[in-house]
């Protein structure tokens, strides 16, 4: 009777004891564990082998060869992982981005960022840019980057771009630097998206974030020096972008009649601030000031123009949701024999949410060039939505479906579908 | 005299209980660890999602930071993206964009093992890695966040 108490406190114990516990493994529970125990094993025979060839430098061999302790840091290559192993080659990690689209259009010519589109077709394949991304790091602080784009031209031939090529040195985070020719930081855009479909949510580019090579509006690309950092502002997040450079923008007229604008830019400035408030993960709100001077290719050479260029912009990028809302005005002056000025605003809106492997996306866009624009005569008004889905069947493939519906100007609407499969390896 | 016998057994048990009630609620709570040289003690949860998102790269030192993770299923990774407030599939296309963009050379070494976090951080001086607390051994050292560490009420990192 008095073994009873002692009895039901070790069941009640036991029963506490087993309660947190897991279920049973399975068979494939058991062999997951295995395996992972022994890449464990070999991961650390790994380490322990690069260890004590460290040690044993004494002898050198080609396969011994003593290692400077400065360079441990850089010995990253000890604990390789299954994404190392498969983007790097020599010390070089590289990444490619392609895509394949299908695109109908009502009106039969394509606008921006079509090259491969033939005009007159109702729809055809095209491939757009294949991108080949290479980065390499060279010291602690210093690394190479380059980024090599094969664009589809008319007539399916191909053109190289090297859309960039920089010598970057972090300093501290307050202070990283690039030499080179770089991708303007004029807005939000440029900067998350670069030049890969597949890391974009809808299958093209706003109207205003396109290429200058592929029609765009705004200078794109300049070599020269970037600078950028943060400022220490405690939980607001601000950071600054300062960049000095030459750029020669060679503009297609986007109503494909053949046209060639060369703006013949000379330095240009831009500099810009950006926060990412703590309170708010995923809030990025910035603004931009872009200066240069160009010519007015249709006035001849020696008619220059200072072009300033105001961004701002408000995004949202967290908890699967992309809103992402970018304005801009740009403005022209003439500088010697006139006293013209025309403004071009614009602006895109987006928004996305991730449902699994769907994200349905909504884009507004407006552009507004004035007629008596003449560095802008092919642009024009233009403005429409553009709505469709991104399907991502892994995190290397996304098929995307886009319905656009685009108001011009003295121009016919323009109605598209296109279809694209955008992919990176 | 019965009723003390009684009571014995269950005081006993009940004290067993709350201490393994304890020590369960400790082992689901996630360390940061650095290496033990580092002289940082502690850290706000921003400034550690900053440094596993990879925007701040290096420790107020000016050391480089070396950021270590767990694989996809564990319970460190678990937190990591908690902490980032990203799905896995989010998390990849995350480091596949930083590296596009040029803010990043590679994403962060994926570690199969806590023993091997702890053989990085001992190796490199600038590592940080997130390991469950009953893993804690010698040669790590934990971080305050947000003032607490791992095992103290309203820690929030699990």
């Amino acid at each position: 009777m008095r073994r009873t108490p002692w009895t039901a406190a070790a069941l009640l114990l036991l029963s506490t004891v087993c309660y947190p516990q897991d279920p049973a493994p399975t068979d494939t529970d058991t062999i997951r564990q295995l395996v992972q125990q022994l890449k464990d094993l070999q991961e650390r025979v790994k380490i322990l082998e690069s260890q004590q060839s460290r040690a044993d430098g004494a002898i050198p061999s080609s396969s011994n060869i003593p290692t400077p302790p400065t360079e441990l840091e850089d010995q990253t290559g000890t604990i390789p992982t299954e994404e190392l192993e498969r983007h790097e080659a020599h010390g070089i990690q590289w990444r490619g981005f392609g895509e394949v689209n299908y695109k109908v259009l009502n009106q039969r010519t394509p606008e921006l960022g079509t090259g491969g589109f033939v005009s007159g077709s109702a729809g055809n394949f095209y491939t757009g840019d294949l991108g080949l991304f290479l980065t390499s790091k060279l010291t602690d602080r210093t690394s190479v980057l380059s980024e090599i784009v094969f664009a589809e031209r008319d007539a399916q031939r191909y053109s190289v771009d090297l859309r960039r090529l920089l010598l970057k040195y972090d300093y501290n985070e307050h202070l990283k630097m690039s030499f080179g020719r770089y991708q303007t930081n004029i807005g939000y855009y440029n900067w998350a998206f670069r030049s890969a479909a597949w890391m974009q949510t809808a299958a093209d580019r706003p109207l205003v974030m396109e290429y200058a090579g592929n029609g765009g509006v705004l200078p794109t690309q300049a070599i020269g020096i970037s600078l950028t950092g943060a400022i220490s502002s405690g939980k607001l997040g601000l950071n600054y972008v300062a960049e000095y450079g030459s750029s020669d923008t060679i503009r297609p007229d986007i109503n494909s009649d053949g046209g060639v604008n060369d703006e013949n830019n000379g330095n240009q400035v831009n500099v810009g601030f950006f926060l990412r408030p703590d309170a708010v993960l995923g809030l990025q709100i910035g603004s931009s000031y872009y200066h240069d001077k160009i010519s007015n290719f249709v006035q001849g050479p020696s008619i220059r123009y200072g072009q300033s260029i105001v961004n701002g912009y408000v995004v949202y990028v967290a908890h699967g949701v992309e809103f992402l809302n970018e304005g801009f005005l740009i403005r022209h002056a003439a500088l010697h024999f006139s006293e013209a000025v025309f403004n071009t605003p614009a602006f895109y809106s987006q928004i996305s949410k991730q449902f699994g492997h769907i994200r349905p996306f909504f884009r507004f866009q407006y552009l507004n060039a004035s007629p008596n624009n003449t560095i802008y005569d092919d642009v024009g008004l233009h403005f429409g939505p553009s709505f469709g889905a991104r399907y991502d069947f892994n995190e290397y493939i996304a098929f995307k479906a886009q319905l656009d519906h685009t108001v011009r100007r003295s121009e016919p609407d323009l109605n598209g579908l296109q279809l694209q499969l955008a992919f990176t390896f | 005299m019965r009723t003390k016998t009684l009571l014995m057994p269950l005081l006993i048990c009940l004290t067993i209980l709350v201490f393994v009630r304890v020590a369960s609620a400790q082992a689901g709570d996630v360390a940061v660890v650095v290496n033990e040289h580092n002289p940082v003690t502690k850290m706000s949860r921003a400034e550690l999602r900053k440094i596993f998102a990879g925007e701040q790269r290096s420790w107020s030192a000016g050391l480089p930071i070396k950021v270590f993770v767990r694989a996809p299923g564990t319970h460190e990774r678990g937190a990591l993206l908690k902490v980032l407030g990203m799905t896995e599939s989010e998390y990849k296309e995350y480091w596949t964009r930083q590296i596009f963009r040029g803010e990043i050379q590679a994403e962060p070494s994926t570690l199969p093992s806590n023993g091997m976090q702890r053989e990085a951080l001992i190796v490199y001086p600038g590592a940080v890695a997130l390991v469950s607390f009953q893993d804690v051994k010698a040669g790590m050292k934990v971080l305050r966040i947000e003032g607490r560490k791992p095992g103290e009420a309203g820690y929030s990192l699990n």
